[in-house]
C-alpha cells in the first residue's frame, strides 16, 4: 500500500509528511475531579482526570519522602472501529498505564508532597492512533488544572517511517501498517527526553531524523498546551474579578 | 465515598423537609440538562448528556448478526454500562464493576421489556432484515465520565437521545437460489434509516430521604437515601419498568403515590428532552 503519494507527496488523509493532525485541548471536563482535561489529536479523543494530592488509600504503599503517583488507562467499549467488550487491566493497558505513570512522575515535584497520593485516570473515548501520546498530553493538562507542582510540561508525539518518508503523528491506518513507530515525550522547557519507545527496526541515521521530527511535534504541542493553560488562567482571573 | 458531617446531613434532611434543597431546587426539580449529539463519529449514533455534574456518554453501534433460532423474527439489543475511573477513584480496576452491572440490568429492565421482547421501548422486530437469517444487533454502550448522582436517569435520557441520533445503513438483500443459503447483504453508504424513538421511555428516579422523596438526587443526597424507586415511563404515561433500591421498606400506598408523582415528573422530563433533541438536530442541520 502506498502511504505517501509519490506524485503529490500527500498522505492518505491528505496531510503532508510533517503535518500534525488537528489538536484540541479543553480543561475542566469532569466536574468532580480535582483536575481534568480532554485532549483530541484528530479523531483520537481522550479524557484525563486527576484526583489528589490526598491521603494514601492503601497505607502499605505510602512513601515517606515523596508522593505516590498512580495511573490507570482504560478504553471505552466504543472507542475502536469494531466494538469489543474489553476487560479492565489487560496487558496492553497495564503497560500504557505504567508508561504514563513513569512519564508523569518524572515531571511532578513528588518530594513536595510526602505521604500523599496522586491518581491519574485516563479514558480513551476514541482511538485512532497515537493514544499513548494523547493520554500523556491530556494528563499534563489535567495535572496543571489540578494545580499540582510540576518541573515542566511533558508533551508527547509520535512519528513513523513509511514509504521511505518520516511521518509525523501517525493515525490508525498508518500505525497498523507495521512500520516503525517512535513515541517521544519531552520536557518542553528543559528540552529533555523523558519517554522514548519504538517498535520495529530502523537504521540509526534515519532514526535520528524520525526522532527529531517527533521532538518538533512535541514542541508544537507544548506551545499549544501553554496557550490553552494561559487562556484558562485568564478565564479564572476574570471570574475572580481581577 | 461521600464524607458528610452530622451538620451537613441535617442540613440536607432539613432542606428536603422544607422543599428547598442544598442547591436551591425544589423537591421535584431536575438540574439543568445539557445534550450533545454525534460525539462519537465512529458509532451509528451517540449522545452526551450532562445533568449538573453528572456526565454520561452513550454510543450505539449496529452490527449485522443472525437472529437466535428461538426468536427468528427479532433482532437483538444489548445494553452495557461502564463506570470510568475518571468519575471516581473508587471505580479503579474492578471497583466500578458492581455499579456498572447494576446500572446495565436496571436499564435493560426499563428499556428492553420482557424476555420475549414484548413491551420493549425499541421494537426488536424492526431490526430484522431477513427472518431467521439476518438481523441487526444493536449494542448500546454507556460510559459514566463524571458521577454526581442520578446516573440511571442520565443514562436513560442519553440512550433516548442517542437512539434519535442513530442512522442504520439501508440494506439491500440478495437472496441465494436455495432457501438455506445465507443471503448476501449490501450496505448503503449514503442512505440511513432513522429509528422510531417515540416508544422509548424516560426513567425517573425518586429518592426517599426522610419522609419525603426527591427527583434527581445529587451524590450527597443519594448518600442519605433510605430507598429509591426508578420508574420508566413512555409517552402515554405507561409504566415500562420499575426498580426499587435501598434497604428500607416502603408502605405499598407510598409506592403507588411515588409512581403517580413519577408519572407527572416523567411527562415534564419527556417534553424537555424532546425539545432538547429538536434543538440538537436543528444545530446539527445548520452545521451541515
Amino acid at each position: 500500500m502506498e502511504y505517501v503519494d509519490s506524485l503529490t507527496g500527500f498522505r492518505l488523509d491528505g496531510r503532508r509528511p510533517n503535518d500534525m493532525r488537528q489538536i484540541r485541548g479543553e480543561i475542566g471536563v469532569v466536574a468532580k475531579a480535582d483536575g481534568s482535561a480532554l485532549f483530541e489529536m484528530g479523531n483520537t479523543k481522550v479524557i484525563a482526570a486527576v484526583y489528589g494530592p490526598r491521603e494514601v488509600q492503601n497505607k502499605g504503599q505510602q512513601i515517606n519522602n515523596q508522593a505516590l503517583v498512580r495511573c490507570e488507562y482504560s478504553m471505552a467499549n466504543f472507542s475502536t472501529g469494531d466494538r469489543t467488550r474489553r476487560p479492565k487491566g489487560d496487558r496492553r493497558s497495564t503497560e500504557i498505564s505504567l508508561v504514563i505513570r513513569q512519564t508523569m512522575e518524572a515531571c511532578i515535584l513528588v518530594h513536595l508532597m510526602p505521604r500523599s497520593q496522586i491518581d491519574i485516570f485516563v479514558q480513551v473515548l476514541q482511538a485512532d492512533g497515537g493514544t499513548r501520546s494523547a493520554c500523556i498530553n491530556a494528563a499534563t493538562l489535567a495535572l496543571a488544572d489540578a494545580g499540582i507542582p510540576m518541573r515542566d510540561l511533558v508533551t508527547s508525539c509520535s512519528a513513523g517511517y513509511l514509504s521511505s518518508t518520516p511521518l509525523l503523528d501517525l493515525n490508525y491506518v498508518e500505525d497498523s501498517a507495521g512500520g516503525p513507530d517512535v513515541t517521544v515525550g519531552i520536557l518542553a522547557k528543559t528540552d529533555k527526553v523523558t519517554l522514548l519507545q519504538m517498535d520495529s527496526k530502523l537504521p540509526i541515521d534515519i532514526f535520528e531524523n524520525v526522532m527529531q521530527l517527533a521532538i518538533e511535534g512535541c514542541k508544537a504541542i507544548a506551545q499549544y498546551i501553554r496557550e490553552v493553560l494561559l487562556e484558562n488562567t485568564k478565564l479564572l482571573e476574570s471570574r475572580k474579578g481581577l | 465515598m461521600v464524607g458528610l458531617s452530622l451538620g451537613e446531613k441535617q442540613f440536607i434532611h432539613g432542606g428536603i423537609a422544607e422543599d428547598l434543597r442544598t442547591d436551591g431546587r425544589k423537591r421535584l426539580h431536575y438540574r439543568p440538562i445539557s445534550i450533545e449529539t454525534g460525539v462519537i463519529p465512529q458509532a451509528n449514533g451517540s449522545a452526551r448528556v450532562r445533568l449538573g455534574a453528572t456526565d454520561v456518554i452513550v454510543s450505539i453501534k449496529a452490527e449485522l448478526g443472525k437472529p437466535s433460532s428461538l426468536q427468528p423474527d427479532k433482532g437483538k439489543v444489548a445494553i452495557f454500562v461502564d463506570c470510568s475511573s475518571t468519575a471516581a477513584p473508587m471505580f479503579e480496576g474492578r471497583g466500578g464493576e458492581e455499579l456498572s452491572s447494576e446500572l446495565s440490568v436496571a436499564l435493560q429492565r426499563c428499556l428492553l421489556g420482557g424476555k420475549s421482547g414484548a413491551g420493549a421501548g425499541i421494537d426488536p422486530s424492526s431490526l430484522v432484515i431477513v427472518e431467521g437469517k439476518v438481523c441487526w444487533d444493536l449494542y448500546i454502550d454507556g460510559l459514566v465520565v463524571s458521577s454526581d448522582g442520578n446516573l440511571l436517569d442520565a443514562l436513560g435520557a442519553a440512550i433516548k437521545v442517542a437512539l434519535s441520533n442513530t442512522g442504520i445503513p439501508k440494506v439491500t438483500v440478495i437472496l441465494g437460489p436455495s432457501p438455506n443459503d445465507q443471503p448476501d447483504v449490501d450496505l448503503s453508504d449514503e442512505e440511513f434509516l432513522q429509528f422510531d424513538t417515540t416508544g422509548v421511555p424516560v426513567i425517573v428516579t425518586l429518592t426517599k430521604v426522610g419522609r419525603h422523596y426527591i427527583a434527581d438526587a445529587t451524590l450527597e443526597e443519594e448518600s442519605q437515601m433510605s430507598s429509591a424507586m426508578s420508574v420508566s415511563l413512555n409517552r402515554h404515561g405507561h409504566i415500562c419498568g420499575l426498580t426499587k433500591r435501598g434497604g428500607a421498606g416502603l408502605d405499598p400506598s407510598v409506592v403507588l403515590d411515588m409512581i403517580s408523582v413519577a408519572q407527572h415528573v416523567g411527562e415534564q422530563l419527556m417534553s424537555m428532552l424532546d425539545s432538547e433533541i429538536a434543538a440538537a438536530e436543528a444545530a446539527a442541520a445548520q452545521e451541515q
